[in-house]
């Protein structure tokens, strides 16, 4: 009778991230990462060299705000990026 | 018209040599004349699981070599007709054999038996360009666990550029249980990522374990879930439609009572 009020609890409750969707999420990334030989910490590099470009121009959110991920639709692999701006500088225009 | 299957899957330990002993045999049970070949040089197995380690006289690379006729070193299995398998060497390596001694074994085999099966090494190595290269079809083998669905992406990478039709997928070591629980993916989740017709789902059950220790492919077990299976997988391969059931029970009156209340999630009635 527990086991089956644990059932049925686990059954009704809302479905948090489970082992199974991290697994899938890690091995999406995994495979991508395969394809395009382009590891998370050169990733991360050049996501902070686009950030001083950007930097120049406008206020950006803070790092961890910012995303820059690889993702991949059919067989393309596409770079992905959500830089949310807090204030426009205007900044120099390059000579 | 023969054909030449390469049993594959990248990763070690995934069940490449009980798949390939289990559709071997169960084609056999299905009338057909199959030779099923152990392409792992130096680390043989797939003798034991079939049970016929001790009939051994000659290998593949004593045919190759010329040391033999091919007919020699073909061991008959006794409990089925139609059902030979012509053992690797285990005392030299995979150097020994090339891909062009492999075309022309598969060839000659494929004149005498209606299906070669080909045990396939793990790795992408010599072994994998050896096993494939007489191949007419692949099978790649997967569980569904990260590592081994990551080595299944990349080795249908390397079939499709050797120029072998789209492989089939066989998902192994299913737990129903844990899919439910969401913690192992399911065959959608694997198919999304894969994206490569699915040939068969076999369930994680300790029969396979049994029978590997009695050296009696499961296949022949007609009350064996994995040995039904195993036939349905037999059965889909040689053209056969032949539905995948969910493994989850999900005819059973629990399952029932849980799609009444709109619980059933994750899980697909197949």
């Amino acid at each position: 009778m527990l086991k089956l009020f644990a059932k049925l609890q686990d059954a009704l409750a809302p479905r948090g991230s489970t082992s199974k969707d991290e697994a899938k999420k890690r091995l999406k990334l995994l495979l991508i990462h395969d394809q395009v030989n382009l590891t998370a910490a050169q990733l991360e590099s050049m996501k902070a060299e686009i950030l001083t470009i950007i930097k120049r121009y406008c206020e950006p959110g803070e790092a961890e705000e910012v995303e820059l991920r690889l993702q991949k639709e059919g067989g393309e692999v596409a770079l992905v990026s959500n830089i949310p701006v807090r204030r426009v500088t205007g900044g120099a225009a390059p000579a | 018209m023969a054909e030449c299957i390469v049993v594959t899957s990248g990763k070690g330990g995934v069940g490449k040599t009980t798949t390939s002993a289990n559709l071997a045999a169960g084609l056999a049970l299905a009338g057909k004349r199959v030779v099923v070949v152990d392409a792992d040089i130096g680390l043989r197995n797939l003798d034991v699981i079939l049970g016929l380690e001790n009939r051994i006289v000659y290998d593949l690379v004593q045919v190759i070599e010329g040391e033999c006729r091919l007919k020699q070193a073909l061991i008959r299995d006794k409990r089925v007709d139609g059902l030979f398998l012509l053992p690797a060497a285990q005392t030299r390596d995979k150097a020994a054999v090339r891909p062009e001694d492999m075309q022309r074994l598969t060839a000659e085999l494929k004149e005498t038996h209606d299906y070669v099966i080909i045990d396939c090494p793990a790795g992408i190595e010599q072994g994998f360009k050896n096993s494939i290269a007489g191949a007419d079809r692949a099978l790649i083998v997967t569980t569904p666990e990260v590592s081994a669905i990551r080595d299944a992406d990349r080795i249908i990478g390397l079939v499709e550029a050797h120029d072998l039709p789209e492989p089939d997928l066989i998902i192994n070591r299913y737990r129903a249980g844990m899919v439910e629980r969401g913690d192992m993916m399911n065959r959608e989740d694997i198919l999304e990522i894969l994206a490569i017709p699915l040939i068969g789902v076999v369930p994680d059950h300790q029969d396979i374990i049994i029978s590997a220790n009695r050296g009696q492919p499961v296949v022949f077990n007609e009350d064996s879930i994995v040995g039904q299976a195993f036939r349905r997988i037999t059965a889909r391969v040689t053209g056969e439609e032949v539905p995948i059931p969910a493994f989850d029970g999900s005819n059973g009156v629990w399952a029932s009572f849980k799609r009444m209340l709109g619980m059933a999630h994750a899980q697909e009635a197949v």
